[in-house]
């Protein structure tokens, strides 16, 4: 089964093309120009769009904006496909790449997003001697380090979702509409246009 | 069958989709509001009119092709508001609708949203044929065009602060009405008179127009009652706000005649569905009342006359927040 997965929740969009357990190539790039990255991984495949049978998409938590650009493509592209799809955490996958780690998200305004618990202050996790990957994690390295985390170098790749590890956490596929962003904050009130 | 064009627009607090043939002839419009859901704020919040898209996005586009009586196998080019609106809400259409052309290798136009509300001009039973002068009065922009050809328009004039829906949908805070303001204004001015009070609307050199004297005007009107005094004059109030925004608009629709030469006189967007402005301007041509305010036909209409661009050209196309004027 030729899978098409990807997640645009954080900073980095990371995008594969998997037959069955098999990754036929993986990309990075940026939400926005996440369709360049999948255009480009089925031409490596010799694939058409046609031939994707199943989607999966990373549903964040992380930037509100774009992790909705993953999902809108999603439902883009179940509706022109008519294929089923599955929504991974961020988070969920981050942890699939690093064993035994706690993954971290950048949630902006002083705040990370850690499974389970929403939107917190780094200063307030408790990290004494565990392994933490992730953007918020290399975002407030001193404060953690300083609460006794360990953290990977910034260029270990364990700090990046990977779209690849988003496919391999798939239990099952339904609906891709059905599939709901997490966005572990509640909107931000403010009016449009005073 | 003739070319068919899937229209999808997200900019702002409508989801919207429509299939439009390249004749003009609308074959389905769908448009979900989301007036409901920011009406407890008094306007539209930007980050819940986003997550609101993306819950209705596929749902309304099914509900297009569907109105429709047609498959995605019959749609010739999908049409897409690229800005200018809110950014995270436009972000959804786009990415949707890019989605869609790249899945079907089909071509994408995206359209400017303040192009399409002139659009609505062109679809059928009777399209307007340029040149013309037009008012584009919406929420977000007040305009005053003059259309040569339907690829585009000049701009001669537009507000300096406050669009004149910003100004109904202000107005309507202050008299205590609902969002959005326009329509309650209008419903209420009919049961008050116009000339209870004198709110002045500013003079602006050439072709532009200011509104937010007229809503200072308002706020120092409504801040001397009482509730009850409020009470009593919210329909002469209303009547009296609503008569000034009129009639600078019609003024500076006239002059804006002058200087085209174009006789010819249309208005589109939002505020074009003002009972007052449409009996102030008998001779102009108004967009279809259900046209008005945010639609996808009208944008399907305007992707009939913009650059389709093949895939894969558009696969990193970006929204635009304002209009690049
Ligand atoms: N009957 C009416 N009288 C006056 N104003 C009205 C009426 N009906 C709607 N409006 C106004 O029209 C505006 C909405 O129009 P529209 O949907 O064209 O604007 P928008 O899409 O939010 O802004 P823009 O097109 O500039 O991005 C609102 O400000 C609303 O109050
Ligand atoms: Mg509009």
């Amino acid at each position: 089964m030729l899978v098409l997965a990807f997640d645009t929740a954080t900073d980095v969009a990371t995008s594969a093309l998997l037959e069955d357990a098999e990754v036929l190539g993986e990309r990075a790039s940026v939400a926005k120009t996440l369709l360049e990255d999948v255009d480009a991984l089925l031409r490596q495949a010799s694939a058409r769009p046609a031939d994707i049978e199943a989607l999966v998409v990373g549903t964040g938590p992380g930037s509100f904006t774009s992790t909705r650009i993953g999902l809108a493509v999603a439902r883009g592209l179940a509706l022109a496909l008519d294929v089923a799809g599955a929504g991974v955490s961020t988070l969920d996958a981050l942890a699939a790449g690093a064993e035994g780690a706690l993954p971290v998200i950048d949630a902006r305004r002083r705040e990370v997003f850690v499974p389970g618990a929403g939107a917190v202050a780094p200063e307030d996790l408790d990290v004494a001697g565990r392994l933490c990957v992730g953007d918020g994690a290399l975002r407030y390295r001193d404060v953690l380090e300083a609460k006794g985390a360990a953290i990977p170098p910034d260029d270990d790749i364990r700090h990046l979702p990977r779209a690849s590890l988003h496919a391999r956490l798939v239990t099952a596929y339904g609906r891709v509409d059905e599939i709901e962003p997490i966005y572990a904050r509640a909107p931000d009130a403010r009016r449009w246009r005073g | 069958m003739s070319t068919l064009i899937l229209g999808i627009e997200t900019s702002c607090d409508e989801t919207a989709a429509a299939v439009v043939e390249a004749d003009g002839v609308v074959q389905s419009s769908v448009v979900s509001s989301q007036a409901d859901l920011h009406a407890r704020y008094g306007g539209v919040v930007p980050e819940i009119a986003s997550r609101r898209h993306l819950e209705l996005v596929a749902p309304v586009v099914r509900a297009a092709l569907e109105d429709a009586g047609v498959a995605l196998d019959d749609v010739d080019r999908v049409g897409v508001t690229q800005g200018p609106g809110l950014v995270g809400a436009l972000l959804v259409g786009l990415s949707a609708a890019k989605a869609i052309a790249w899945a079907r290798g089909l071509p994408l136009v995206p359209v400017d949203h303040l192009r399409g509300h002139v659009a609505t001009l062109y679809l059928a039973p009777d399209p307007l044929d340029p040149p013309f002068t037009c008012l584009l009065a919406s929420g977000g922009h007040t305009l005053l065009l003059s259309v040569r050809e339907r690829e585009g328009y000049e701009v001669l004039g537009s507000t300096l602060d406050d669009a004149a829906g910003e100004a109904f949908d202000k107005g309507a805070r202050l008299l205590g009405l609902g969002y959005p303001g326009g329509a309650e204004i209008d419903r209420l001015a009919r049961d008050g008179d116009p000339e209870a009070y004198s709110f002045p609307v500013a003079r602006v050199a050439g072709l532009d127009l200011s509104f937010s004297g007229l809503k200072t005007a308002l706020l120092h009107a409504v801040r001397g009652l009482t509730e009850t005094d409020l009470a009593a004059r919210r329909a002469d109030l209303a009547a009296s706000y609503q008569r000034a925004i009129v009639r600078a608009l019609a003024g500076r629709l006239r002059a804006a005649v002058e200087r085209t030469g174009h006789e010819t006189v249309a208005v589109v967007g939002g505020v074009a569905a003002n009972s007052e402005l449409r009996a102030a301007l008998p001779d102009a041509r108004f967009a279809p009342l259900e046209l008005c305010t945010d639609n996808a036909a009208m944008i399907a209409s305007a992707a009939r006359f913009a650059r389709a661009v093949e895939p894969p050209g558009y696969l990193a196309l970006d929204a635009y927040p304002s209009a690049p004027l």
